[in-house]
């Protein structure tokens, strides 16, 4: 579909960040090594990792070379049935404006309920109760940040009983009632698949790919027959080939790679940089 | 009257409740998954943990992930406290304990040259990935 600009009854459609290439996640132990890493296009910041009106020289150095840095949250709950906590989102607005970023992000998730904070990216049942709530808190979000809103999926070790909808219809009915863009993290598609049993080809056949704003990749490890997604590892040759069925679908806008312990030398990243973007190449 | 809403968030703070603070298991739920997501739960509060207190981790060494996952399990981190704040706590229970000793008047910190204020970017470093 030309254009993309899925017309829907009263929504506003997201206009996707454009042309981003491959990037890295951006973390304060991996600062000067991004610096000097070839071939990082752009990169992504947690959110609740920064403060306004102070933002890390090393990564205003970066925005200085012309280098995008698009903020992703990881705290605000948007699939929790409580309360949406706007002050979180009043502080990814704030941190969006300051790097003059394209578009924010966070999650298809809940990480507090009860007075508990599970300080993990926790699953959503599959519902139309829960798809309700998540579109109403999406919508809130979208009030107060500026800038196009993404949702990215995902990985789970356990599932909700009930289940009306596949995950990739979660995510379809979800851009359609909000005009959100979608993050699709290819590791957690692959997670999912080895823990859940979900078909991840499936998931990529029935993806709206027009709202891709771009894709991430990480790597995992497997105990005890789970695949834990724990951005410690390489990418694995299994992730990677997920990469490449999305490719034959989409040609995404953007990839990135999260790595956020265990820090490799940098010709390991570089390494793996080449490859997303083998991988991705036409 | 509960609405569709309530409904939802009394689930999602039972199953946390199940994963969190030894609360029974809900229905619905694979008993194995659960402790599963359990593990996950702790062992990424332990590592964020062991980051913001590195002095802790030194100090306990290979003991640190039992005696974390005691002190969680019975005091579960709520939404109202921070991570830096709830690693400090988990820092006096061990020397209520006796654990590790009483620390001088400052603590040893990461990423501060060695002792004195912690950077801005420290204090809440480390937070969650997707």
């Amino acid at each position: 579909m030309a254009g993309a600009a899925r017309a829907v009854a009263g929504v506003a459609v997201a206009d996707g960040p454009g042309r981003l290439g491959i990037g890295i996640g951006w973390r304060h132990e991996l600062d000067l090594s991004i610096a000097r890493l070839p071939g990082v296009d752009w990169v992504e910041v947690v959110a609740e990792n920064l403060h306004a009106g102070h933002l890390p020289e090393t990564l205003v150095a970066l925005q200085d070379r012309g280098i995008p840095v698009l903020p992703h949250a990881v705290s605000l709950s948007l699939g929790g049935a409580e309360p949406l906590d706007t002050a979180r989102v009043e502080h990814l607005a704030e941190i969006t404006r300051e790097l003059g970023a394209p578009m924010a992000s966070d999650h298809v998730c809940f990480v507090r309920a009860g007075g508990l904070d599970s300080g993990h990216l926790m699953p959503l049942p599959r519902t139309r109760e829960a798809l309700d709530v998540l579109v109403d808190n999406v919508k809130l979000t979208q009030s107060i940040v500026e800038a196009p809103f993404a949702l990215e999926n995902i990985a789970a070790v356990l599932e909700w009983g009930g289940a009306e909808f596949s995950e990739s219809e979660f995510l379809r009915e979800l851009t359609e009632r909000t005009g959100c863009l979608l993050i699709i993290d290819v590791a957690n598609l692959y997670a999912n698949a080895r823990n859940l049993g979900t078909d991840p080809e499936r998931f990529l056949d029935e993806i709206p790919w027009e709202r891709l704003a771009y894709a991430h990749m990480a790597g995992g490890v497997e105990r005890d027959g789970v695949y834990h997604d724990t951005h410690a590892h390489p990418v694995v040759p299994e992730v990677l080939d997920l990469l490449r069925e999305l490719r034959r679908r989409t040609d995404p806008p953007g990839v990135l790679l999260e790595r956020d312990d265990d820090y490799p030398p940098d010709s390991e990243l570089a390494a793996e940089l080449a490859s997303l973007r083998e991988a991705v190449s036409p | 009257m509960t609405s569709p809403r309530e409904r939802l968030a009394a689930q999602q703070a039972e199953l946390l409740k199940a994963l969190l603070a030894g609360g029974d298991a809900p229905a619905g739920f694979d008993a194995d998954r659960l402790l599963i997501e359990a593990n996950v739960l702790r062992n990424k509060q332990s590592r964020l943990a062991a980051f913001l207190r590195p002095d802790l981790a030194e100090a306990l060494g290979d003991r640190f992930p039992g005696l974390f996952r005691e002190y969680s399990a019975s005091h579960p981190k709520t939404d109202t406290i921070r991570a830096r704040a709830y690693a400090d706590a988990f820092g006096d229970w061990l020397v209520e304990r006796g654990e590790v000793p009483k620390p001088g008047r400052r603590r040893r910190r990461r990423g501060t040259g060695g002792g004195g204020r912690t950077a801005w970017w420290r204090r809440n470093a480390g937070v969650g990935f997707s």
